[in-house]
């Protein structure tokens, strides 16, 4: 029976409770407003990137429209529905979670990696099409079929928010094939020990949020 | 103890409950995608940027209460996002209230907020932009054609 320093393991299905917090229920319920606040972070992390779209598209109206039809739409789309049906697929994982279903739970989470792996693949078509045609950033830009004042600035702010969030999408798959292989290994997810997958799957329902801003906001002007 | 009765809250909250919202709320999130595409395309003058605000807000705000919980999670949970929408709030106005208020010549030339001409957009007069000559002509775009002239359109 006696095991590690970390206290008793866990039975199956049981979360480890640190001494510190009175029940499991306080313990959550810390971890949940501990993920609140991280989240709240990368919000306004975001949020920076959107005043410079707001400030210049607010400046050069024109270019910002004109760029923004450049921009594949039906591509911009697929990627929409790809990442929203990720993020249903990431909260069946934490219901099944909850039911013990540990095998469903790296299903749904496999789903998930895969569809962000889409996404990644297809944005890095839109990029590449980005590069061929001089769609590119600040000095960089030369692209002929759009020459107004503030085009470039459309193409920053481009890159640098879906970079981003591109970035995200990577340290989400990351985050969910750890899951993932924690419910294949051992087996523990169950009704009394779920937070680690929703915490997960949180992050990756940011990603999604995010995106459902920047989608209408970069390709439907 | 209050903590713990909001842990207690939460964790009854967050028991376990069918999976049909979770398809409801990704039926819902297709329908307002597809709606969001639709009236994007048609380029509506004036309100395209509050319609497009409006169904991404109404389509985050599901994800937020429905996949991410915050509807079983209350309490402080929902302070930390009310406070962190409030900052993006702020933080978008303020920067526009300025560039809207500022003394025209001080806003970046060739925008329209100024009379100055963009010179990486006047021809002969960048590297970088080569073969612009043609491209200039032919796009028909609101760029202001010459040097400083006040325009009387302005305002």
């Amino acid at each position: 029976m006696s095991s590690s320093a970390h206290g008793a393991v866990a039975a199956p299905g049981v979360a480890r409770l640190a001494q510190h917090f009175a029940s499991l229920e306080v313990q959550n319920h810390a971890a949940r407003l501990g993920m609140w606040l991280f989240l709240s972070t990368e919000i306004l992390l975001f949020a920076g990137l959107f005043v410079c779209y707001a400030s210049y598209r607010f400046l050069f109206p024109e270019a910002f429209a004109a760029a923004s039809r450049h921009l594949d739409l039906t591509m911009g789309t697929v990627n929409t529905v790809v990442l929203i049906t990720s993020s249903l697929t990431a909260a069946l994982a934490v219901h099944y979670a909850k039911e013990g279903k540990n095998n469903l739970v790296a299903l749904m989470f496999g789903l998930t990696i895969a569809m962000a792996g889409a996404f990644l693949v297809i944005k890095g078509f839109e990029y590449s099409h980005k590069f061929h045609e001089g769609a590119l950033p600040g000095p960089h830009y030369r692209m002929e079929a759009v020459q107004l004042p503030g085009v470039q600035l459309y193409f920053t702010v481009y890159f640098l928010s879906t970079g981003l969030h591109a970035f995200h999408v990577i340290i989400g798959m990351s985050v969910l094939v750890w899951l993932m292989i924690k419910a294949m290994r051992e087996r523990n997810f169950g009704p009394d020990n779920y937070v680690a997958v929703e915490l997960g799957s949180m992050y990756w329902h940011l990603v999604d949020l995010v995106w459902i801003f920047l989608f209408p906001l970069l390709y439907l002007i | 103890m209050s903590v713990a009765n909001e842990s207690q809250q939460e964790a009854h909250n967050m028991e376990h409950h069918g999976a049909g919202r979770y398809y409801l709320v990704w039926g819902a999130l297709l329908v307002l995608t597809l709606a969001t595409v639709l009236t994007g395309r048609m380029h509506i003058p004036h309100f395209a940027l509050v319609l497009a605000l409006v169904i991404a807000s109404v389509k985050g705000t599901l994800v937020l209460l429905f996949f991410m919980h915050l509807i079983d999670h209350k309490g402080a949970n929902r302070l930390v996002m009310a406070v962190s929408f409030l900052f993006v709030v702020l933080l978008l106005i303020l920067p526009i209230a300025d560039f809207a208020t500022r003394f025209r010549p001080s806003n970046p030339a060739g925008s329209h907020l100024s009379d100055l001409p963009d010179l990486n957009f006047i021809e002969g007069k960048t590297g970088a932009h080569g073969g612009m000559g043609g491209a200039h002509g032919g796009t028909g775009q609101a760029a202001p054609g010459g040097h400083a002239a006040p325009s009387p359109s302005g305002h």
